[in-house]
C-alpha cells in the first residue's frame, strides 16, 4: 500500500522560517489593534458538531466541510469557519455576560474545496465579533476597526460596503420563490449581467424589477446614492440605503478617501446577514482578504436573539503579499556560531547568553567538533565561528 | 501601475476578440504576429493579452494573475467559480443540446438513462434540474459516437449547426442552453482597477450591440 508519509494533504502547507515569522509579524499587528480597541480573545474548539454549521443560513456546503465520526456515532467537523462557534459559545457560556461582549480570535478554519484548483483548505484566520448590541455605534466600531486592521498590514486597499436589506427588500416585492431568489442573488454576486436580465425578463415589469437590475453596476463612490435613491421605491430598501449613506458620512473624516466604496451588489452568500455586509481587498491578491458584516438573526438560532457584527481576515493571503513585497527582511540567520572545547560546553553556552544580551544573535554549535562547525557555518553562511576554551 | 492583464481564449474566440479590440481602437499587430510569444502588448501598452486554453482562462482570472478574461459559456458552465461575469460578447453563439439516436425515446421507459459527455458538471446540472439520476460518462473525443456504438443512450455536448449530429443519425431532443463569448473580471482586479475596467467594458459593450 502506498504510504503517504512525506507529503501534507492537498491544500495545506508547512510554514518555514520567513513564512512563518511574516504570519507572526503579521497576525501581531492585527492582534495589536483588536487587543487596544478593547476586544478579548477566545479560542474555540478545533472539532465541533456538524449541526452547528449546518442550519440554514450558514452559507457553508456540506461537501466543503471535512467530517469525522465521534465513538457515539455524532458527526464532527474541522471548524469550517469561527462565527459559528462564537455565536455558540456566547449563546450558553456567555448568556448572562455583560453586553455587548467584545470577542477576537486567530485560528485555523478548514474547506474541503475542489481538488486542484489551488485553493487553501486549511486558512489561519483572525477576526471579531461584537455581540449584544445593534445600531449605528456598534456598525461605525466594528467597520472603523476594520479599517485599522487591513491598514496596520497594507497600504494600497479598499473597503467595499453593502447592505444585505437592500436586495432582500427589493425582492419581497417580487412574486418568486426561494431558489428563484438565490438564482437572481448569484448573478448579481457574481456582476452576471445577461444571466441577471434572463431572469428578470421572465417577471413582470415593475420598478423593484428594474431596481434589481441596476445593483450590480452600482458600486463606486458617494454618486451610487445619487443613482439609488432614484431607482429604489421600496420603503425598506430606502431605509437601509439612507442607513448606509449616514455610515458612509460617518466614515469620510476616517480620512480613506477613494478607499471606500459602495457596492450594493455585495450579496453576499452567507445569508446569515442581515445589515451592513463589507469586504476589503489589497492590491496584489486575487480575492477578498477581509469579510465581514451584521448578522442579528443568528444568534436566535442559538436561542439567545442579538444583535452581532463581525469580520474575518485571511492572513495567509496577506502574509503572502508580505514576502512578496518583502521589504521587510525575516533574517533567521545568527552573526555568530560559538563552538566550546570539551569541558567548556557551559563557558560556551554562558558566552552565547552574554552576546544575545548585548544585541548579537549568537548561536551555541551542537555539532561535536571545531570542522563540523565551519563546515556547517560556511553552509548556512554564518560569518563567524568563535571558539571557547 | 502594470497595464490590465487580458487572458484570452485560444483558436476561434481569439481572432473574434482581437476583431473587436481592433473595432475600438486598439492596435493589436504584435498579437497578430505573436510568434511563439504568449504575453502581448496592444495598443500603446493601453493593456496586455495573455493566449491560453479557455479552461485555464478562467483559472488565471480567478487567481487574479489576469485581471480579465474572454472565455465562452460553456467553459464558464463546466468549470466556473467565483469571479464576475461583466458582459455578454455576443459572439462565438452555439448551443448545448441532449441529443439521442433519431426517433429514440430518451424519456420512456425506468430504466436509468446514460448520458456520454465531454461536460459532466453541465450535464449533472441539467438532470438535477429535472431530479433525474442519469449515469454520466465522460468522454474526451467524439462524443457523438457513444451512443452510436451503444455506450449511452444519448449525449450532451456543444452544437453550432447540428450537421454532424445529422451525418451520424442524431437528433437534438432538448436544447440545454445558450452559448457565447463572455467578459469576465477578477473580483479583486474590478474594485481596485474599477475605472479602467468599466472604461473598457463600456467601449467593448458598445462595439458589441
Amino acid at each position: 500500500m502506498k504510504k503517504y508519509l512525506r507529503i501534507t494533504p492537498e491544500g495545506t502547507k508547512d510554514f518555514l522560517f520567513a513564512e512563518a515569522s511574516a504570519m507572526d509579524d503579521i497576525c501581531g499587528k492585527i492582534e495589536k489593534v483588536f487587543v487596544s480597541r478593547g476586544f478579548q480573545k477566545v479560542i474555540t474548539p478545533g472539532i465541533e458538531f456538524y449541526d452547528v454549521f449546518s442550519i440554514p443560513c450558514s452559507g457553508i456546503s456540506q461537501e466543503s466541510m471535512f467530517k469525522m465520526v465521534d465513538n457515539k456515532g455524532r458527526l464532527l467537523v474541522a471548524r469550517p469557519d469561527s462565527t459559528l462557534p462564537i455565536a455558540r459559545m456566547v449563546s450558553s457560556r456567555l448568556k448572562n455576560s455583560a453586553l455587548p461582549v467584545r470577542l477576537y480570535y486567530k485560528q485555523a478554519v478548514y474547506r474541503n474545496n475542489p481538488t486542484l484548483t489551488g485553493r487553501r483548505n486549511e486558512l489561519m484566520q483572525m477576526g471579531v465579533e461584537l455581540l449584544g448590541v445593534k445600531g449605528l455605534r456598534a456598525d461605525l466600531e466594528i467597520l472603523s476597526t476594520a479599517v485599522k486592521a487591513i491598514s496596520s498590514v497594507a497600504n494600497d486597499f479598499r473597503i467595499e460596503l453593502g447592505h444585505a436589506e437592500v436586495f432582500d427588500a427589493l425582492s419581497k416585492e417580487l412574486d418568486i420563490d426561494d431558489d428563484y431568489k438565490e438564482k437572481i442573488r448569484v448573478s448579481i454576486e457574481g456582476k452576471n449581467y445577461s444571466a441577471l436580465n434572463n431572469l428578470l425578463d421572465r417577471l413582470e415589469p415593475c420598478k423593484a424589477v428594474s431596481a434589481i437590475r441596476s445593483l450590480p453596476s452600482l458600486f463606486g463612490g458617494e454618486e451610487v446614492f445619487t443613482k439609488a435613491f432614484e431607482i429604489c421605491e421600496d420603503t425598506n430598501a430606502v431605509e437601509a440605503l439612507d442607513y448606509l449613506h449616514k455610515i458612509y458620512d460617518s466614515l469620510i473624516p476616517l480620512g480613506l478617501g477613494d478607499k471606500l466604496i459602495i457596492d450594493l451588489g455585495l450579496v453576499q452568500r452567507n445569508d446569515y446577514y442581515t445589515g451592513i455586509v463589507f469586504t476589503g481587498y489589497i492590491n496584489g491578491i486575487g480575492d477578498a482578504v477581509l469579510s465581514g458584516g451584521r448578522y442579528d438573526d443568528l444568534l436566535s438560532v442559538f436561542d439567545a436573539p442579538m444583535g452581532a457584527a463581525g469580520f474575518a481576515i485571511d492572513t495567509d493571503a496577506v502574509t503572502i503579499k508580505q514576502l512578496a513585497d518583502s521589504d521587510v527582511s525575516y533574517s533567521d540567520k545568527p552573526d555568530v556560531l560559538i563552538f566550546a572545547q570539551d569541558g567548556y560546553e557551559i563557558e560556551g553556552i554562558n558566552l552565547v547568553s552574554q552576546l544575545i544580551e548585548g544585541g548579537t544573535k549568537a548561536e551555541f554549535s551542537t555539532l561535536p567538533t571545531l570542522e563540523a562547525t565551519k563546515e556547517f557555518a560556511s553552509k548556512r553562511g554564518i560569518a563567524e565561528v568563535k571558539v571557547v576554551g | 501601475m502594470n497595464p490590465l492583464r487580458i487572458a484570452l481564449t485560444k483558436g476561434r474566440l481569439e481572432k473574434t476578440t482581437i476583431e473587436l479590440f481592433e473595432k475600438i481602437g486598439y492596435n493589436c499587430d504584435e498579437v497578430k504576429n505573436k510568434g511563439r510569444r504568449l504575453i502581448l502588448p496592444v495598443g500603446n501598452n493601453d493593456f496586455e493579452v495573455v493566449l491560453a486554453k479557455a479552461a485555464d482562462v478562467i483559472t488565471y482570472v480567478e487567481h487574479g494573475v489576469c485581471d480579465l478574461g474572454v472565455v465562452g459559456k460553456d467553459t464558464i458552465l463546466e468549470n466556473g467559480t467565483s469571479f464576475y461575469e461583466l458582459l455578454d460578447l455576443g459572439f462565438g453563439k452555439c448551443k448545448f443540446a441532449l441529443a439521442t439516436k433519431k426517433g429514440y425515446d430518451f424519456y420512456g421507459g425506468y430504466n436509468t438513462k446514460t448520458i456520454a459527455t465531454k461536460y459532466p458538471n453541465v450535464t449533472r446540472a441539467f438532470f438535477d434540474d429535472k431530479n433525474m439520476d442519469v449515469r454520466i460518462i465522460k468522454i474526451e473525443g467524439s462524443v457523438e459516437l457513444a451512443p452510436l456504438v451503444g455506450l449511452s443512450d444519448g449525449i450532451v455536448d456543444i452544437v453550432e449547426t447540428g450537421s454532424t449530429l445529422k451525418a451520424n443519425g442524431l437528433e437534438v431532443i432538448e436544447w440545454v442552453t445558450d452559448i457565447s463569448a463572455r467578459l469576465i473580471a477578477n473580483t479583486a482586479s474590478l474594485k481596485l482597477r474599477k475605472n479602467e475596467i468599466e472604461a473598457l467594458q463600456n467601449k467593448l459593450e458598445a462595439a458589441t450591440k
